[in-house]
Formats: C-alpha cells, sequence, structure tokens
C-alpha cells in the first residue's frame, strides 16, 4: 500500500510539472500576443525601444522567443522581468511566500469558523441554521474585492485596524479575513450539506437506533463520513484562495504575488507574467496534492484504489 | 500645451481598474468608500536666493525634525533616471529627491531658479551661457561637486549606448548642446542656435557622481547601475534626500543628506524632514482610504477624483485633512483624429473634412461632461493650453453646444441623412460612423460615451472602445485607428519645449506623426510659427506667435478638447510647508520644505 501511495505521489508531481509548463507557457503565448508590448509607450522614443527590443529578443518571431525560454526555463532560469530589470525566480521567490502565508491564514481561519459552522448548520433545523445558511449564502455571493473594500472602509473611519500595506502582524488581519470569508461560506455550505447526508446514512442511523448520543452520532460517526466530500473539493478550494487574493492583494496593498502578477500584465512584463503564472499552478498543484492524501486518510477507499 | 513625454499619466494603473470595477460592482457604496478630506496647503515661499526657503512654521521656527509618508502608485525598477527603463513617474519621483539640478523650475511660480549653479549670464552671441557653481555643495557620500561631474552628466545623456531619453530634451532643433569647462566651479553651455527657454533645458538633467559612474559608463554596463539587485550605497546625489531602503511592494524610505546644499532664510539646513517613507500603494481608493485614516500623509502623484469631492469636503470640516484647489489641470484629454497617409483610405476618411471635426466640436456640449463626469470639477475649454498655463494661454473662439452650426457644417461637408434612416451618410453613402480608442476603467471612457450620446442627434454614430494603454499605443502606432480619446502630460509649460507635438515632424505630433514635408499649408504654417516663438528675443512676441499657433489649432481641430479637470490635493494636518504644483508630483517636487507637525499632547 504504501509503495502504491508513493506512486500515487509520484504521478501527482508529474502532473504538477505538467500544469506548470501548460499554465506558464499558455500565459506567456497569450500576453505575447496581446496587443502592445513592454515598450509600448508614448514616453519612449523609437531608436531607445527599438535597442531595448533588440536587447531583450523582442524582435525575434514567438516561436524562437518560446523556444528559447523554454531551454532556460528548463535549468530554473525564468529569464529578466522587463519592468523591473531583475531575475523573475528571484521576484517570485520574493512575494511567493507573502501569498503563501496569506493564504494558508485565510484558509485555517475559514476552516476554523466554515467547517464547525457547518456542522451546527448541517445537524439543527431552527431559527438560528436558518439564519447561518442565509448569511452563508450572501457572503458567497460577495467577492473578496467588495468585502476588502468594506472592511477597508471600516478600517479607515474607526482606525481599528491599519488600512492596508504589510509593516506588521496586525497588517494581515484585514486581507485574510476578506479572503477568508468566502471561502468559510463555501465550507460552511459543504460541510452543512455532507453533513445532513452523513446523519441518512444507515450506519449513522443504526448508531442512532443503537441508543448512542445525538451528539456522539455527529462527532464520532456522521462528521467523519462528511468530512470527504468537503477534503475531495479543497484542492480546488486553494485555486479560489490565489484567484480571490490576486484582487485582495491589489486592493490592501498586499506584496505578494497576485499584486505582482497584476502589475506584470498591466506592463506586459511576458516573462514575470509566465514566473507568476507558473508559481500560481504550483500552489495549485500543491494544494491539490495535499487535499488528496488528506482525502486519502480519512477514506481507506482512496488509498486501496491507489495501491 | 500640447502633449509630450510624461509617462504614468497614460498609464492603466489598479485605481483607474477599480474605478471602473467600482461602478460596476457597488455604485454608491464606493463614492463613500473613495471619499476623503481636503487641506489648505501652507505655501512656502522661496526667497530671493532659492537656496534659502522660508521656514513652514506659523511662529518662524523652522520645524527640523519628524517624519511624513507619501504614497506611490507604481515602483522604480531602477533609481536610474537616465537609462529608458528610468522613464517614468516613481523613478522621477526618486530623481527629485535624492538628485538636483543646475536650475529648477518653480513649479507653483513657473519661473526658472538657480539650484546647484548659483546663477548663469548670457554672452552676447545670445547663444551661450556662463554658469558658475555653488560653493561648497558635495554629493551625499561627502564628494565635492565640481564642474567635471556637469561635464559627465551631459556625457551619460549624449552617450548612445545609455539610449537616454533624457537626451532628446537636452537638444535644440535635433542638435546637442555644446559644454565646456572653465574652472572647477565655472562653465559654459553653448546652443546651437538661439533658442528662447535657454537655461529651461538643464531643468531635466539631474547631476550625476563622476565618481561612482564613470567607471559603469566607460564598460557599457551604465544600464545597470543604480538598479534594485545592487546596494544602494552605491547611489549618491545632491537632492534633499538618501534612499536609505526599498522593500519592493511595500515601502522606500528616505532619510536626509546630511550634505544637502540648501538653508532656510533663517540659516537652518533643509530638509526639515528626518525621514520621508514613500509608501507603494497600488490601488486609488486604498490610496484614499489610507489617507483618511492618516496612515500616509500625503499622495505624491494624485490629485482627488470628481467622485471623491464631497465626502472629502466633508472631512476637511471635520478638520482631519487640509485641502487646496491648486488651479486648472495643464493636460487636458483629446479627441483625435486619424489624419495620417493611410487615414484617406478607411470607410472615414470623411474625418479629414475640416468641416467635420468643428461640426463635431460645435455639437458637443461641454458644460455637460463637466456636470456628469466631472461633477462640476472641471471647465469647458476649446484649445490645448488650458487657462492654468497663466504664460501660454490664448482663447480660441468657442463653439459648443451648437446643433444649428453642426448640422450646417456638415451639410456643408456633403454629409445628410439620404437614406432617411436619422444616420448621415457620404456623398458615396457612406455612413457617417466611426470608432474611437480610449482607456478603458478611465473617466476617458466616460467622457467618450457622453461624446458617444451627443453626436447621435447629430447623425453621427460614435464606436468606443476601451482598450489598455498599451494597446492602444501600439495600434496609433501603426495609425491603425478612426480616433482616440486620451491624454498626455507636457513636459514643459513652455512651448519651446515641447517641439515633439507641435512640430509636423515630431514623434507626437499626434494626428500625423514623423512627416517628413508638412502635409497640409497649415501644419506648414505651425512649423514656421513655432521656429519663429523659439527663436524670438521677447516674451510678448513669443505670446503672439503662441497665440497664433494655439488659434491654428482650434480652426483645423485634429484634436478636440473638451474639457480641463481642477486639481485639487489633500494631506494630513500633518504635513506643513507644502507648495502645490499642476505638475506632478504636485508637492514632492518641493520636498526640501516640507516639515512635519509636532504631534500634538
Amino acid at each position: 500500500m504504501r509503495s502504491g501511495l508513493l506512486r500515487f505521489v509520484v504521478r501527482r508531481l508529474l502532473f504538477a510539472a505538467l500544469l506548470v509548463f501548460i499554465v506558464s507557457s499558455g500565459s506567456l503565448l497569450l500576453v505575447d500576443a496581446a496587443p502592445g508590448d513592454h515598450f509600448s509607450s508614448f514616453d519612449l522614443d523609437a531608436a531607445t525601444v527599438a535597442a531595448e527590443r533588440h536587447r531583450l529578443g523582442l524582435d525575434r518571431p514567438i516561436l524562437v522567443r518560446y523556444g528559447t525560454w523554454l531551454a532556460r526555463a528548463a535549468r530554473f532560469d525564468f529569464g529578466e522581468s522587463m519592468k523591473y530589470r531583475r531575475p523573475v525566480a528571484q521576484l517570485v521567490l520574493e512575494r511567493a511566500p507573502k501569498t503563501a502565508l496569506l493564504g494558508v491564514v485565510a484558509l485555517a481561519l475559514a476552516t476554523l469558523a466554515g467547517v464547525p459552522m457547518g456542522i451546527f448548520t448541517g445537524s439543527r433545523r431552527n431559527l438560528i441554521a436558518s439564519a447561518a445558511r442565509m448569511l452563508s449564502i450572501v457572503v458567497v455571493s460577495v467577492p473578496s474585492l467588495v468585502t476588502s473594500f468594506g472592511l477597508l472602509f471600516i478600517a479607515a473611519r474607526t482606525g481599528w485596524l491599519p488600512v492596508g500595506g504589510f509593516a506588521s502582524a496586525r497588517d494581515l488581519i484585514i486581507p485574510a479575513i476578506a479572503l477568508a470569508l468566502p471561502i468559510a461560506a463555501t465550507l460552511e455550505r459543504l460541510q452543512s450539506e455532507a453533513l445532513s447526508g452523513a446523519l441518512a446514512e444507515p450506519s449513522v442511523r443504526a448508531a442512532l437506533a443503537r441508543g448512542c448520543s445525538p451528539r456522539r452520532a455527529i462527532w464520532r460517526h456522521a462528521f467523519r463520513l462528511s468530512l470527504a466530500p468537503v477534503l475531495a473539493i479543497y484542492g480546488a478550494i486553494v485555486g479560489t484562495v490565489l484567484s480571490g487574493s490576486f484582487a485582495v492583494e491589489i486592493v490592501t496593498s498586499w506584496p505578494g504575488l497576485g499584486a505582482l502578477m497584476y502589475d506584470a500584465l498591466v506592463s506586459r512584463d511576458l516573462f514575470l507574467v509566465a514566473g507568476c503564472a507558473g508559481a500560481g499552478a504550483v500552489f495549485l498543484a500543491f494544494g491539490t496534492l495535499a487535499s488528496d492524501l488528506a482525502l486519502a486518510v480519512v477514506d481507506p477507499r482512496i488509498s486501496e484504489a491507489a495501491s | 500645451m500640447g502633449p509630450a513625454k510624461n509617462p504614468d499619466k497614460s498609464a492603466l494603473n489598479s485605481g483607474q481598474l477599480f474605478g471602473l470595477w467600482e461602478q460596476k460592482l457597488a455604485g454608491p457604496l464606493f463614492t463613500r468608500v473613495a471619499a476623503i478630506a481636503f487641506v489648505v496647503f501652507t505655501a512656502a515661499a522661496c526667497g530671493s536666493d532659492p537656496a534659502r526657503s522660508t521656514p513652514p512654521a506659523a511662529n518662524g521656527a523652522p520645524a527640523r525634525g519628524g517624519e511624513l509618508i507619501a504614497s506611490l502608485r507604481s515602483e522604480p525598477a531602477t533609481y536610474n533616471r537616465y537609462i529608458p527603463a528610468g522613464a517614468n513617474t516613481a523613478v522621477e519621483v526618486v530623481s527629485i529627491l535624492t538628485h538636483a539640478r543646475l536650475v529648477r523650475v518653480n513649479r507653483a511660480t513657473d519661473e526658472l531658479e538657480p539650484w546647484i549653479a548659483e546663477g548663469w549670464s548670457p554672452a552676447a552671441d545670445g547663444v551661450t551661457y556662463t554658469l558658475t557653481l555653488r560653493d561648497g555643495v558635495k554629493f551625499s557620500d561627502g564628494q565635492p561637486l565640481t564642474v567635471d561631474d556637469v561635464l559627465f552628466s551631459f556625457r551619460v545623456a549624449y552617450d548612445p549606448s545609455v539610449q537616454s531619453g533624457l537626451a532628446v530634451t537636452l537638444q535644440v532643433n535635433g542638435k546637442p548642446l555644446q559644454v565646456a569647462k572653465v574652472n572647477d566651479r565655472t562653465m559654459t553651455i553653448r546652443l546651437p542656435e538661439p533658442f528662447a527657454p535657454g537655461m529651461r533645458l538643464l531643468d531635466n538633467l539631474p547631476i550625476l557622481p563622476k565618481h561612482k559612474l564613470e567607471a559603469a559608463l566607460d564598460a557599457k554596463t551604465f544600464g545597470e547601475a543604480w538598479s534594485p539587485s545592487k546596494p544602494l550605497t552605491d547611489i549618491a546625489g545632491l537632492g534633499p534626500f538618501i534612499l536609505t531602503e526599498h522593500v519592493t511592494g511595500q515601502r522606500m524610505v528616505f532619510s536626509r543628506n546630511p550634505h544637502y546644499f540648501r538653508r532656510d532664510a533663517a540659516g537652518v539646513q533643509l530638509p526639515y524632514l528626518d525621514k520621508l517613507t514613500v509608501a507603494i500603494v497600488p490601488d486609488q481608493n486604498t490610496e484614499a482610504l489610507r489617507l483618511e485614516a492618516a496612515e500616509i500623509d500625503l499622495m505624491s502623484n494624485a490629485d482627488i477624483r470628481p467622485q471623491d469631492h464631497a465626502a472629502f469636503r466633508k472631512l476637511a470640516e471635520q478638520g482631519r485633512l487640509k485641502m487646496t484647489e491648486v488651479g486648472i489641470g495643464l493636460d487636458p484629454d483629446f479627441l483625435a483624429f486619424n489624419l495620417g497617409a493611410g487615414a484617406a483610405k478607411r470607410p472615414s476618411a470623411w474625418l479629414a473634412r475640416k468641416e467635420v471635426r468643428q461640426a463635431i466640436s460645435c455639437g458637443v456640449d461641454r458644460q455637460a461632461i463637466v456636470n456628469t463626469v466631472y461633477l462640476g470639477a472641471a471647465v469647458p475649454i476649446f484649445g490645448g493650453v488650458t487657462p492654468g498655463n497663466k504664460r501660454w494661454y490664448a482663447e480660441v473662439p468657442p463653439c459648443a453646444a451648437n446643433l444649428a452650426k453642426a448640422r450646417q457644417l456638415l451639410a456643408s461637408a456633403g454629409m445628410t441623412d439620404r437614406n432617411g434612416d436619422g444616420l448621415l451618410e457620404t456623398a458615396n453613402g457612406t455612413p457617417a460612423r466611426f470608432s474611437v480608442l480610449t482607456q478603458g476603467g478611465h473617466l476617458r471612457e466616460r467622457v467618450a460615451s457622453v461624446l458617444q450620446q451627443q453626436l447621435r442627434p447629430l447623425g453621427i454614430t460614435l464606436d468606443v472602445v476601451p482598450l489598455d494603454v498599451r494597446g492602444m499605443f501600439a495600434r496609433w502606432q501603426k495609425g491603425d485607428y478612426e480616433a482616440i480619446y486620451f491624454g498626455l502630460a507636457a513636459s514643459s509649460t513652455d512651448p519651446a519645449l515641447n517641439p515633439d507635438f507641435w512640430l509636423s515632424s515630431g514623434a507626437m505630433h499626434f494626428w500625423n506623426p514623423g512627416q517628413k514635408a508638412p502635409a497640409t499649408p497649415w501644419e506648414g504654417r505651425l512649423d514656421t510659427l513655432m521656429r519663429q516663438q523659439a527663436a524670438a528675443s521677447t516674451l510678448e512676441d513669443r505670446q503672439r506667435t503662441f497665440a497664433e499657433m494655439q488659434r491654428i489649432l482650434g480652426d483645423e481641430l485634429p484634436l478636440i478638447y473638451f474639457v480641463a479637470p481642477k486639481v485639487t490635493l489633500a494631506t494630513t494636518t500633518k504635513v506643513l510647508g507644502a507648495a502645490p504644483a499642476l505638475q506632478i508630483p504636485h508637492l514632492l517636487w518641493s520636498a526640501d520644505t516640507l516639515a512635519a507637525a509636532p504631534a500634538r499632547q
């Protein structure tokens, strides 16, 4: 079984490599195909632009440029940022930990709030549970961007929290909450539905019939059963965190990968876009892998299938 | 003034992007969210010797010490103003804070002042100037400034391997200046021909330390010097501050330069501030909120948006912020038509008729744009030089909101409704329809939509095409457009320093750039007048000639101007000694006189 799990992990790692390759190549080619480039600017004279394009090889055919980039990327050299004039890898490695920190904190907050609330709403049929369900639906439908602005507005008016930036741990609160809220609401909805389903399972009903207390039936039997569908989409939630952090980082001046990616897109910084997209794909792949492994732990059928 | 080169005004920033999102997603919420108050600045009057400045404190005592925090929406990719990557607002801010010029155009008064040169004298030939450097000026690393550093700076600017954008601004009629050393403190500058702005040319040239950069220039590695990957201690300058920390994506910290040459009227060495932090805040809404929360004290390059005015004023009334209305902006947006050679083959070739463009100008109700898009924070205009440019503004005959005259003009150009569908057609049946490229998510997009509505009753269909700036530039460069609604910042208020726009051969002669010979008689006339006013010996002659140029442009209308926004700035009450200017950076151009009010007990 252990070798089966190893094969499963290796397969997933190969898939991650493929994902990174496709995402970074695709983003590079798409940005290249868009009208204009980094030097399309009313502020530079034609001779300077021609010289800079030549220096960076932008005057060569796209396939030649792509091939060159690919060959360098295979040696973990992802080129130089046109805007920052620094190696892409250096910039990405500077910013990625900040996005990871924000993502991990937001996921932890979302999990700690969403899962217990889902258990509560999934196991109760009262007014409070209905109100909580309604609240979740509202929160899910509000984009992180709007939540960020709302929280920043409150922070500016009350002075309780810093309005964006990254100088101390307190600066993490607003972006983490903005990012966590829709995820928490999603988890609540999932956990609630999953728990309702689990409570209707014959094994749980049998436990209750045997005299097991409702609390014990929920936590000992139904909760474990309900975790599988929640964990199954945890990988996808990691993707949500990344795409959500894109807007949140810009609005809250959080110096992470999302803000860098936006900067790269606006300035048509080809190699930096590819680098940021590739790093995002790495996050996504590892998030998916982590959720799959957790799922295998929770649901023995998964590890059996893998072996 | 005609548009010339200045970067970030044309760059799509996150504030503009989210400005659009804000309208689409939340409407009134964000109108409130973005609200921030204003302030009346205490203007720091420069004395007769600009090296002596009036202290900011009301009691006359200089308030040395303290710290202010400014915001900036982008960050520099280099600290080197000379290289192509240095041609943007963020690098210009760094350059203003850490370097000094021989002379300075006072942005508040538009007067030329001695700066590290204590003065200059023109020779009888009218083209040679002798400049003397101030005695005892030192770079931030303690090395004394000599004429050799100035000559080195010119050498860098003109060196083809550097590809410096500054080279173009240091030319007269395409020819470079000749500089020569007389002694360690004295030098001569010879212009290739008489040029009225004279030493104003030097306002763009930060003086570099030869001892720090000569080796890099000789080794052809100048472009890599002073980049963020190199130690900040490599940088030495003559400006009021030293860059001591740059955390990418977060902030730049500037500390007082202990060797700065300027003192205030009481003899206190400037700058007043111990520290100036520039926080990188990409989003304009967040920038406003951080100002409201007093997390930043001033916005480096941002004036207040029209939709924020009411709420900001309320905060100013509460004493939480200070605000000032600086004046009417210098760089209005314009509707530019493609009058290049290829345009004649397009279905919209009818736009080449002057009467059609005049009809479009007459058919637009400018006050409606002021009221609906700018919420009153703008004024109607009819030419590219706004009343804010007091020295060069000349009235252009107005024609606005006059549908009868517009219809008459269109009829005279052969544009009539031939098939009764309410829309005009040309004599050969081509419908009066054209597309306008504009900057998506910006106020410009809303103005373009208003133009679309207003031209409809005239029988003209306008299709608005929102793009990002780079995409729009690519289309403009290829001549692949019919019209563009856009705006550029002039590099100077003086028309002679914007030849790229006015001359038919200019790269920024927006409607038909880089002509080998003037394509039309009126452009030929503009060329002649431009050269006349640049060489004229008196200001009155220059103003008269430039007024005629403005009238020609106002009659031919290759660009139509509709409104000029008012520039209003806001700071926290902590900011003292500010000298607000219409040009960016509105406050940091005079950073050495900024001071921080002591914290209230």
